[in-house]
């Protein structure tokens, strides 16, 4: 018995790490929690999912495409985080592929103090936002993070952009540390929470959460069609 | 000396028998902690952004996979065999406690390099690495103690 004691232990163990790993693993896959605020959602695909309510987020948010369209895609995301900027060219091609039947909506979601520059970024895209240049902010930020996710002082960089799309400077200069920008990222940053958001870019697919690793463009493609096929 | 007390070769054996469990033991840990970073690593968790600085952009980077696998993995597999050396060299595997020392060196120059690349390639640091690195260096100091037994013996 002893001579086969330390090989049963073994084996023991090696069990315990499999049904743990494939447990763990069933958990972290299986995410998919049915959100939304909206009641003009359509109704998600498996009748047995429960929705969830968010308050409200900031308003009016940032929205691309129109409201009639089947699938709306609501994304929380941080304009410092490497995964959300990498997330950011799909969802420019999933706008240009499904135009009109999608619609995107940006909240922000800033992971302060992770992040040291995610809250001036933020600003940044809130305060061209009071301008109607949001998406212009929002896709500097993101085509450009690798450029200033290392500097030390942001603010000239992001002067730059401003300049480049067109703001009115001065006004630029107020709003970024007034009220209504900073109340705006705290709105969508309790809309997160309320819906469980724990980090970015998490996204929702009319009102369901769309697991992590079902974002690149091809698994989204797949998920977006069959909203809008269901809708049809 | 009564003759109830223990002789030395008996101390010694007693004192490498308990450092064969506490590695035992810390292997399992290492062992839970790398598991956690495949399954995240699997199911895309984690290169998500989160509160916490440093892992998204720690375990999103090349490094993180080898050979088409999650590093972590490997770990993984490299803890599994440090627990099951540790507890054949309990039952009297002379071989097992000799390459249990190797690999826990191994581990050791493999968990300095990673440090390395955090701080001076990546610029981040990951807690669930640090803390693997942490169980490494601690399992690397006990393996020391008992190849010194072993040679006092």
């Amino acid at each position: 018995m002893k001579k086969i004691l330390p090989f049963i232990i073994i084996l023991l163990v090696l069990g315990v790490a499999l049904v743990s790993a494939w447990a763990l693993k069933k958990r972290s896959s299986g995410t998919v929690t049915p959100v939304t605020n909206n009641p003009n959602s359509p109704a998600p695909v498996n009748a047995n999912d429960t929705v969830v309510t968010g308050v409200a987020g900031a308003e009016p948010p940032h929205i691309l495409g129109p409201n009639s369209a089947p699938a709306r895609l609501e994304e929380f995301g941080d304009f410092e985080c490497p995964p959300c900027g990498l997330f950011h060219p799909v969802l420019v091609q999933m706008h240009k592929e499904f135009g009109d039947k999608l619609q995107i909506t940006f909240r922000e979601f800033p992971l302060a103090p992770a992040h040291q520059h995610a809250i001036a970024a933020a600003s940044a895209a809130e305060a061209a936002g009071l301008q109607g240049k949001f998406w212009e902010m929002h896709d500097l930020l993101y085509e450009n993070q690798k450029a200033w996710h290392e500097a030390f002082d942001v603010r000239p960089i992001f002067e730059g952009f401003a300049k480049q799309i067109g703001l009115d400077m001065n006004r630029y200069q107020n709003d970024l540390n007034g009220d209504q920008v900073a109340q705006r990222i705290l709105n969508d940053g309790k809309r997160g929470h309320s819906m469980g958001v724990k980090g970015t870019p998490t996204v929702f697919l009319n009102g369901r959460e769309v697991p992590f690793e079902s974002l690149p463009a091809d698994k989204l493609r797949v998920l977006i069609n069959l909203e809008v096929t269901n809708h049809k | 000396m009564s003759s109830e007390s223990s002789t030395a070769p008996e101390v010694t054996a007693k004192r490498r028998n308990l450092l064969f469990i506490v590695i035992g033991v810390l292997s399992l840990c290492g062992l839970a902690d790398a598991i956690y970073l495949t399954i995240e690593h699997i199911t895309g968790q984690s290169v998500r952004c989160t509160i916490i600085a440093g892992c998204s952009e720690v375990l999103s980077s090349s490094y993180a996979v080898v050979g088409g696998y999650p590093l972590a993995s490997i770990g993984a597999l490299a803890y599994f065999t440090v627990f099951s050396l540790a507890i054949l060299a309990l039952f009297g595997y002379r071989i097992a406690g000799q390459l249990l020392t190797l690999l826990v060196l191994a581990m050791c120059l493999v968990s300095l390099w990673l440090i390395y690349l955090q701080a001076f390639v990546i610029h981040a640091f990951c807690q669930f690495c640090l803390l693997s690195a942490i169980i490494t260096f601690t399992m690397t100091g006990l393996a020391l103690l008992l190849w010194k037994a072993r040679n006092i013996s």
